[in-house]
């Protein structure tokens, strides 16, 4: 079978290689994403569908304010259904420390010049109905909503394929051939694929992915969960953070949220990981009751799980590395759905014109150079032993 | 947390010949049923298919209870062996160690009555389900008094229950002739009986007795469509199929009924299979999806056992319940033995006596009359019918994988896209289509579409049914409210040490 060849080829068919690959496609590169399974089939179809301008990381928050404002026409842009609210996002304390926190992310909103207002209470209420008495506090960030992931990556991928990008799902990585310090080749379970450049954007096998071309990408997969409610009317419309718990409500109606503790996993290349659900979503739905008491008989009909990946200081990174120097990793601790516009703008401007407008200094991957190898370890980062 | 050697989960046949079987033989089993159920959930149509056609004594518990003990005499010889029965306890959630599940405190099963919550360890689990009805949409299928076979059969023989004065009966196998014989015990009027099929499909004998009390057979018949005021169906129009399964113009033929009772075939219960990621097979003789399971009723995964319908359902099974019931005492013989209460030779033995007095019957793949079913219903109504009752997502819907009305949506791009553009990008696959159109996403989960989607995606795919993927089983299996489902045994541990996303923390919440 003779090679196949892209000018680009981007590795992971979530939101990130998507949200880049179309930026690619729309500014006249013949590209060609590898997905192993389905589009947006791990963490970016699976996720709370949050965007807001990050003002809790600071380091994000060029990224993310950029990805709000092309999330306010991405819709249009890609001609498919995304669901995008651009209501804002709440964020709600329900104990003194938790309004602690609330202050100082106030004030470093404000510092970067980002729209936040203090709410009492009964504002809170007049936004959120039926939210908790319990609440002490909260802060608004208008610019900012949620979205559906699912929808998001899958009009990503309809997008790039009307612009002639050529999407090979059920395709799945296998090695990358480098010569003189640059990938020349990405060989898949469905044949070769000569390449100029290759974004990695893979996901929790970033890592593995990055090996191949003895490069050192530090993350340590995990998995978390989300569950859903049977649809309600229309409540609120607002993303809303509080009592431990992230979350919305779809246009449907369903509340969907996620929150607790997560569980250190390993991941393989080429298989689709295992994500099963623990009894943490009934501790989860009592947080949900707790946070909405108004609406504690609706039931719960589905839940879900997700494997995200994570850096030592839970930030992503997009960065090119010494060498290969034609090697893009791409990895989000995360933060993936809601900076996911921005990150393809990002990695379309590196390759097209070799910088970024966008500040992503903050997100290299050299911040990592002196980690040892063992890091998962000391962290206690890795997936535990001996139980049953 | 509990912690039980062995639980069953269903009394009915099966479930509970295996946990006599295992008391019997000194273990100490916990034998689970969910009914009565819920008004609430027999409303949604979980778990089977009630079609509204209960009234309100379905919510006095007490007496529900009641009538559900009496209802299935094994129950009593179960009590006396020392079996500790729990009536009204649905299990919603079975967990178990995995290489991505690791903190879990050993396997366990979520427990719910109407109340509240609870979960169980177990070293042996007999999975004994049942199975739950076909459903393939028609015109009409929303109205109250569309019902499944097992959602009427329940209703009949369980609960005493069942508000229906005349009924026809869509299936002329051994599950509709034995709906049409119960509900005839019961005093409701059954008409007619109809299927697509050019002849009975099920026992001659049966065919006779009940065409001797007055019942019509139609074959060679679908339902147009069921037509009714007030959201209650009133009567069904009927019509002649031609051999390429179109309608015969001018064949109609009016019945008034109150009742329209799916019987077509049953699918097996395999949620907590699923969930427990026991190895499946799809086995069309068998109702699609089922475990794979050696003689002895062992699954995949140790310490899990299945027996009854839930480990496959073929038609036979209606006439002779002893082949559900010797699936039980094997399982429950099995249970005890791995647990040391039997000796292995003497199980051995006794399972070998089992099979030799167990009848032999045929088995024959269903998804050739299920295909002509849905073919028929589709071509007799000028409607596009609703596949996916609980998010109203239609036949042309899915096929278009259109995104749903709520979002009022149109672009070019989209219309440009639907099932055909999306199968040449990857195989067929129902989550996806779920995922964006939204049939299976509802409150039943799929209970009462899933076959019916995977059969129109087999049909677009120009694929054999057993390629379709299961659409995925996630918990919780029943619909619970947060204030049902949620601990109310939460420690202030859990509490104090919820993490913030992604704060220092190892472990599992519970």
């Amino acid at each position: 079978m003779p090679a196949d060849r892209a000018e680009i080829v981007v590795i992971g068919g979530g939101v990130s290689g998507l949200s880049s690959a179309y930026f690619l496609a729309k500014a006249g590169k013949d590209v060609v994403v590898v997905e192993k399974g389905m589009v947006g089939g791990e963490a970016s179809g699976r996720n709370g569908g949050m965007i807001s301008e990050r003002t809790d990381e600071p380091d994000l928050i060029p990224l993310a304010v950029e990805s709000v404002r092309l999330w306010a026409t991405l819709e249009d842009e890609l001609g498919y259904p995304i669901e995008f609210i651009h209501q804002g996002r709440i964020q709600v304390a329900v104990s003194e420390e938790e309004m602690g926190d609330l202050f100082t992310e106030r004030d470093e909103a404000r510092r970067h010049g980002i729209s936040v207002e203090q709410l009492d209470p009964s504002e809170i209420s007049e936004l959120i109905p039926g939210i908790s008495g319990r609440t002490l506090g909260g802060l608004f960030f208008a610019n900012g909503g949620h979205a559906n992931p699912q929808r998001t990556v899958q009009a990503f991928a309809w997008a790039f394929q009307d612009l002639g990008g050529r999407l090979y799902q059920n395709t799945a990585v296998t090695g990358i051939n480098v010569e003189d310090d640059k990938v020349t080749l990405v060989e898949t379970t469905g044949g070769n694929i000569v390449a100029d450049m290759v974004v990695a954007a893979a996901g929790p096998q970033t890592a593995l992915l990055a090996e191949m071309v003895g490069v050192h990408v530090p993350v340590a997969p995990a998995r978390v969960e989300i569950l859903a409610t049977a649809p309600l009317d229309p409540l609120f419309d607002i993303a809303l953070v509080g009592n431990g718990l992230y979350g919305r409500q779809a246009s449907r109606g369903n509340l969907l949220f996620g929150g607790g503790a997560h569980e250190w996993i390993d991941v393989g290349l080429t298989s689709e990981p295992a994500k099963p659900n623990t009894p943490l979503i009934r501790n989860i739905s009592r947080r949900l009751a707790e946070l909405l008491p108004a609406v504690t008989d609706v039931p719960v009909i589905r839940s879900w799980a997700g494997i995200v990946e994570q850096a030592p200081d839970y930030m992503p990174i997009i960065d090119i590395p010494d060498t290969p120097s034609n090697y893009i990793v791409v990895t989000a601790s995360a933060h993936g759905f809601g900076i996911a516009p921005a990150t393809g703008k990002v990695v379309s401007d590196l390759i097209l014109h070799g910088k970024s407008n966008i500040d992503i200094s903050g997100l290299t991957l050299s911040r990592f150079s002196d980690i040892a190898e063992d890091w998962r370890q000391q962290r206690g980062w890795l997936p535990v032993f001996g139980n049953h | 947390m509990e912690a039980r050697p062995l639980v069953v989960v269903g009394a009915g046949v099966s479930g509970t010949a295996a946990a006599i079987e295992a008391a019997k033989a000194g273990v100490p089993v916990t034998l689970i049923d969910e009914n009565p159920v819920p008004t609430s959930m027999a409303g949604l149509n979980v778990p089977l298919f009630f079609g509204q056609r209960f009234d309100n004594a379905l919510s006095d518990r007490a007496l529900m209870m009641e009538r559900v003990a009496v209802a299935n005499e094994a129950l009593g010889e179960a009590e006396e062996a020392g079996v500790d029965i729990q009536l009204g306890t649905c299990v919603w959630g079975a967990f178990r160690n995995s290489e991505n599940s690791r903190l879990l405190d050993g396997p366990q099963i979520g427990l719910a009555n109407h109340e509240r919550s609870w979960m169980m360890k177990y070293d042996r689990l007999i999975v004994a389900t049942g199975s739950r009805d076909l459903s393939i949409g028609f015109a009409g299928c929303d109205l109250s008094g569309a019902i499944g076979a097992n959602g009427a059969y329940s209703l009949m023989t369980r609960y005493q229950n069942l508000s229906s004065q005349r009924m026809v009966v869509l299936g002329n196998g051994n599950l509709g002739l034995n709906t049409v014989k119960v509900a005839l015990d019961n005093g409701i009027d059954v008409t007619a009986i109809v299927d697509v099929s050019t002849s009975a499909r099920g026992d001659d004998a049966l065919v006779k007795t009940l065409q001797a009390q007055g019942v019509k057979l139609y074959t060679s018949h679908t339902v147009k469509e069921a037509v009714g005021s007030n959201g209650d169906i009133e009567s069904v129009v009927l019509v002649e199929v031609d051999d390429n399964n179109g309608s015969v113009a001018g064949t109609e033929k009016i019945i008034p009924v109150d009742t329209v009772c799916l019987a077509i075939g049953l699918v097996p219960n395999i949620e907590i299979l699923s969930l427990l990621d026991c190895d499946l097979i799809f086995k069309s003789e068998l109702g699609g999806y089922v475990p794979i399971h050696d003689d002895w009723m062992r699954t995949s995964v140790n310490g899990v056992f299945v027996a009854g319908d839930a480990a496959g359902f073929h038609d036979a099974m209606v006439l002779y319940p002893e082949i559900a019931r010797n699936q039980g005492r094997i399982a429950g013989i099995v249970a005890a033995e791995s647990l040391g209460a039997i000796k292995s030779a003497e199980a051995q033995s006794r399972i070998s006596n089992i099979k030799a007095r167990t009848v032999t019957t045929s088995q024959t793949e269903v998804h050739t009359i299920w295909r002509k079913w849905l073919h028929a219903l589709a071509n007799a109504s000028d409607q596009d019918i609703i596949a996916c009752q609980c998010e109203k997502v239609t036949r042309s819907e899915i096929i278009g994988l259109e995104p749903p009305h709520y979002l009022e949506w149109a672009s070019e791009q989209m219309s440009r896209r639907n099932l055909q553009t999306q199968l040449k990008d990857n195989p067929v696959n129902p989550n996806q289509v779920k995922r964006l159109t939204r049939a299976g996403t509802g409150t039943c989960q799929g209970r009462n579409c899933r076959e019916q989607v995977a059969l129109l995606l087999a049909e677009e795919a120009n694929a054999d049914i057993a390629d379709v993927p299961l659409s995925t089983y996630r918990p919780p299996l029943r619909p619970l409210p947060l204030n049902v489902i949620w601990p109310d045994d939460e420690s202030e541990d859990v509490r104090n040490e919820w993490p913030k996303w992604f704060s220092p923390n190892n472990k599992v919440l519970g």
